[in-house]
């Protein structure tokens, strides 16, 4: 859950990355890493395996700068993907904010990103969270692959885009839709804080 | 060195704590990761890949503790050459706040560390307000989101 202080205006918030193993997650943190001064970001911390596939979490602290007076950050999580680390997977999602799905626009892996979405939704559940309630934004990555490889990003939407939440074509590899998907995240989450705050 | 608190309440026995047990670094967290209070560290974003670091471990033996149908382990402490790491949990009216201490070896101990770790609980707890009261964001928040986050991405 989001921290806001009023007394020394600031506000932290919790973006997690969400997908099946290999979408490019990680990828993503990665962009953003190298493309974010230094002076507004952390040390990214990873905890994988020797074979660098994520094993409980990467983790990328940003700094948003001021934002109607409060200093705002932003703590950007990736969880693993692989289907039997779903206990880290789990934790890594306590307290979001928000959440991104990347999604692997290859054809043969549309059945993971289905089952992906589905361990999401079970897993916000066991935190007491419904999926709905959630500011949520999808990412279809890897578009830069062979056309004959994968879907298109309207295909991808029709098969994952239950809820017509903002989703966006990318290339993390490549940074294309990187930033539009962290900047639409990120709005929707401060809205949403913004919003909760007034009421 | 100064102690900073995001929360006000936990600044005194958080002081208290690091100059009893003479600590080198403390954090005081959410389950979550987020700082309520630091002491110790020189930048806000090194400390927060520090609180990511202790929340993930609190995080993991709880669910290790889960599945062995137990209580949640009360602290855990790991010890190094020079260091120690003390890592605890509290529960107080704001919710569970998370510990995480680091001292040297030479100047403290876990003895001494696990002392005024109870008696920094206690005040924690009597301290904890009730409510947090809820203030409106200013209306301009939306345009200074977009403009912050178009400088911050070089758009």
């Amino acid at each position: 859950m989001s921290l806001v202080n009023f007394t020394t205006r600031e506000i932290t918030c919790k973006i997690v990355y969400y997908g099946p193993g290999r979408s490019g997650k990680t990828t993503n943190l990665h962009y953003v890493y190298g493309r974010v001064p230094q002076s507004r970001r952390g040390r990214m911390v990873s905890l994988a395996t020797q074979t660098d596939r994520t094993l409980f979490f990467d983790f990328l602290p940003i700094d948003l700068g001021q934002i109607s007076g409060f200093t705002t950050r932003f703590q950007l999580y990736t969880v693993p993907g692989q289907v039997y680390y779903n206990a880290t997977r789990r934790l890594v999602l306590q307290g979001a904010d928000g959440v991104v799905f990347v999604a692997d626009s290859q054809a043969r892996q549309l059945d993971e990103n289905l089952e992906s979405l589905q361990n999401l939704q079970s897993n916000l559940l066991e935190h007491g969270v419904d999926v709905r309630a959630m500011p949520l934004v999808m990412q279809h990555n890897k578009q830069d692959l062979p056309r004959e490889l994968i879907l298109t990003p309207a295909e991808l939407d029709d098969a994952l885009n239950f809820r017509s939440v903002p989703s966006f074509a990318a290339d993390a590899l490549h940074g294309q839709g990187v930033f539009e998907t962290l900047k639409a995240i990120s709005e929707l989450v401060l809205k949403k804080l913004s919003a909760g705050s007034a009421a | 060195m100064t102690a900073r608190a995001v929360e006000g309440w936990t600044l005194q026995p958080l002081t208290d704590f690091v100059r009893e047990a003479s600590v080198r670094l403390v954090l005081l967290m959410t389950p979550a990761g987020q700082v309520l209070a630091q002491f110790g560290f020189s930048r806000a974003l090194d400390v927060m890949s520090a609180a990511a670091l202790g929340a993930a471990i609190m995080a993991s033996t709880g669910e290790l503790a889960r599945q062995l149908r137990q209580a949640p382990f009360a602290a855990l402490n790991h010890q190094g050459q020079r260091h120690g790491i003390f890592l605890s949990s509290l529960a107080t009216e704001r919710g569970a706040v998370v510990v995480l201490a680091v001292y040297d070896l030479d100047v403290s101990s876990l003895g001494l560390v696990q002392l005024f770790f109870e008696q920094m609980a206690e005040e924690l707890r009597a301290a904890s307000p009730k409510q947090v009261s809820k203030q409106v964001l200013a209306e301009d928040f939306e345009r200074e989101l977009s403009e912050s986050l178009n400088t911050l991405f070089g758009r």
